[in-house]
């Protein structure tokens, strides 16, 4: 039997519990600052503090302030924390998947309204000077095709290749479909004994290599992974391991890049962002490696994947969202959008960085250096729909199923054609 | 002869492998981006680089981080001891209504998880205007029901009658708690305010959710720095682990003695 002390404690924590029901609509967490929350750190915090500064300095009314948040990991939990608490920066960095869920709970302003404004808008030259596809990422067929979210760091899916090991195979030229890759990968392991491709398992990677062979991951609702294209590469990595011509590294780890860079491997696949790092690994030496698009069916009519984050602007105060606005208006400006490309390596996504004296310097101090941004024409960005950050696990579930031999080409893409619709639907409905 | 041999054999295999991982990080704390990188298991870097540590502290703040971590650990550490005391004491020795069902509350409280209660706290934090404060950091977690839970415990073990006999002399529950009780409990104090102090000093998600400021952070948080979305930085965030572990490795050393006795008397593992 509860006896009436604890009947009246209980009483008492179900009125607190009660108690924490919250108002509806969103408050800024500063009133008075326009907070951004941002993963830049050391050299590159410095340089995105400076172009604050140098926005805050060129007008009057609330200043804004780039706050270190953590990883994009951490700010996505400490964002749909403070939806909860229903107070929220004006701005922070989101991958597409996590806009979704920003959208879905009702914190993200459009930015068409503020596109079109005809006093901070852009004109339709300066919509025309973006890169197509950093637009449309942005762009949630889910919620009307709204613009719910603007380009911030931006790169592309790349091939980069150890020269060193190649001429040891009496290579001469990297690949430039995937014939051609997968012979290459024969010749290097049997003329030099090495793994010719360290395998980082990734779903972007995957999608890229579906893309560079006509294909596409997902039609409406339903995905395509049962897709030629899509079978193709689960067939790839399936020979790959079964010739021990490929090796998966750990997860999450970078080990591919100190392969490339200690002479053991051919090739690699990462986000163009990656090169300043392999060039310091490869300590300057940069005669010894290269970048490139990577391999296609056919290079007539290349694809690769666009990478990257870009900034959301959350509901706060009509002020605060105005300016964080224009903000992001200054920020993806020519002249800035070269100066973030020369401080980070991320791309510029204006197409008039290709006449930016500068670019054109940058590019000059080594043959590759502009490899990244020519791929931009023609990079294609994955999915933004709900759901799609589960599916990416799924697709990675399924290249170590084939790497591991746990399922075969055919099995693996069934499975995860099935388990990927599953998600979908779900999220969807 | 022969099995002590093989005791101590184990003993020092047991010592080295416990110890290799702490050797690693101070080795690699010395050597270059390149070197650090490599995935041979050699130790020693080429050349010494006592740089990094200059670019460790020119790449975040780290004294500001330190002071207001120690203000942080410190003052949480003593609440904890406080309010653990306390309420050890209540639900080892006072009888009140309902002391069963409350105490059967507060351990239930350790059932739940951190992520459970991170959105619920941050609500709360965020009402009451706190975030980007020292409050924030330290409230939450002033009381914790695994040290009431310690510090019932040692009560529950002290005689009776020592309790029996301070009344009779005219002694309080509070006189008895602080001048008879607390001093035979103390490495159980000692274990409590080592566990709510590396708590405290370790914890990394509560404080980047509740602060943005650079003013207001914690070394844990310093530490993040070193990761970007291209690659980590393993020399430099091992030359700043090397530094902000130096701490706890001297409050252990400090406090050994007490802490394995109130380990061993309350059967703590790891």
């Amino acid at each position: 039997m509860i006896r009436v002390p604890t009947l009246g404690i209980l009483f008492c924590l179900m009125v607190t519990a009660l108690g924490c029901g919250g108002p509806a609509g969103f408050r800024p967490i500063e009133p008075d600052k326009v907070l951004f929350w941002d993963r830049q750190t050391v050299e590159n915090a410095d340089l995105l503090h400076g172009i604050v500064d140098q926005f805050n300095a060129g007008r009057e009314g609330l200043p804004v302030e780039a706050q270190y948040s953590g990883g994009y990991s951490e700010i996505y939990r400490k964002v749909t924390t403070s939806i909860q608490a229903r107070a929220l920066p004006a701005m922070a960095v989101a991958y597409q998947s996590m806009t979704v869920e920003y959208i879905q709970a009702g914190a993200v302003v459009p930015l068409d309204s503020f596109i079109s404004d005809p006093e901070v808008g852009l004109s339709s030259e300066e919509l025309d000077d973006f890169f197509p596809v950093v637009l449309e990422t942005n762009r949630f067929s889910e919620f009307g095709g709204q613009m719910c979210s603007f380009p911030f760091c931006k790169s592309v899916l790349m091939l980069y290749f150890n020269k060193r090991v190649l001429s040891e195979a009496g290579i001469d030229t990297a690949p430039a479909t995937w014939h051609q890759f997968l012979e290459q990968c024969r010749q290097v392991k049997s003329d030099t004994g090495k793994y010719a491709y360290a395998i980082d398992v990734d779903a972007s990677t995957f999608d890229g290599m579906i893309y560079s062979r006509g294909g596409d991951v997902i039609a409406g609702t339903e995905t395509l992974f049962d897709s030629p294209a899509s079978l193709d590469a689960l067939k790839l990595l399936e020979t790959l391991a079964k010739e021990k011509l490929g090796y998966q590294i750990p997860p999450g780890s970078y080990d591919d890049r100190d392969a490339l860079a200690q002479d053991r491997i051919a090739f690699l696949f990462r986000s163009s962002s990656h090169q300043a790092s392999v060039g310091r690994l490869m300590q300057g030496d940069m005669a010894r490696w290269g970048i490139k698009a990577i391999p296609q069916a056919d290079p007539s009519d290349p694809h690769t994947v666009l990478y990257g984050p870009n900034i959301c602007i959350f509901r706060t105060t009509p002020e605060q969202e105005r300016i964080s606005w224009q903000f992001v208006k200054a920020f993806t400006s020519p002249e800035t959008t070269v100066r973030w490309s020369l401080g980070t390596g991320y791309l510029p996504i204006r197409k008039s960085a290709e006449n930016h004296p500068e670019m054109k310097a940058f590019w000059k101090t080594w043959e590759y250096n502009r490899a990244a941004f020519d791929c931009l024409g023609f990079a294609r960005s994955e999915p933004n729909v709900a759901g799609w950050q589960e599916v990416r696990d799924l697709i990675e579930n399924a290249q170590t199923a084939v790497l591991t031999g746990k399922r075969t080409a055919e099995q693996a893409a069934a499975e995860l054609k099935g388990q990927a619709d599953a998600v979908l639907a779900e999220a969807g409905g | 002869m022969m099995r002590k041999t093989l005791r101590y054999a184990l003993l020092s295999l047991g010592a080295v492998a416990t110890t290799f991982p702490f050797v690693w990080m101070i080795c690699t704390a010395f050597k270059t981006y390149t070197e650090a990188a490599s995935p041979t298991l050699r130790l020693f870097p080429d050349v010494w680089q006592w740089r990094n540590f200059l670019e460790t502290f020119d790449a975040a703040p780290f004294g500001v981080y330190f002071s207001n971590t120690f203000l942080v650990a410190g003052v949480v550490t003593g609440s904890a001891i406080v309010t653990s005391m306390m309420a050890g004491y209540a639900f080892a020795r006072l009888r009140f209504p309902g002391r069963a069902v409350v105490f059967g509350m507060v351990l239930a409280t350790m059932m739940i998880p951190f992520e459970v209660t991170l959105i619920p706290n941050y609500v709360l934090v965020t009402r009451f205007g706190w975030r980007d404060t020292y409050a924030a950091l330290i409230v939450p977690w002033c009381a914790n029901a695994f040290s009431i839970f310690l510090m019932r415990q040692a009560f529950l073990g002290l005689p009776a009658d020592f309790f029996d006999a301070a009344k009779i002399d005219g002694c309080g529950h509070l006189r008895f708690l602080l001048w008879i009780a607390g001093p035979l409990v103390k490495p159980m104090i000692v274990t409590v305010g080592l566990f709510a102090f590396l708590g405290s000093y370790n914890s990394l998600v509560w404080p980047l959710v509740v602060t943005g400021k650079d003013t207001m952070r914690v070394v844990q948080v310093g530490l993040t720095v070193f990761s970007g979305a291209e690659g980590v930085q393993y020399n430099l965030l091992m030359c700043a682990s090397t530094i902000v572990i130096l701490p706890t490795v001297g409050l252990y050393f400090a406090a050994q003695r007490h802490f394995l006795e109130g380990s061993l008397g309350a059967g703590i593992k790891g």
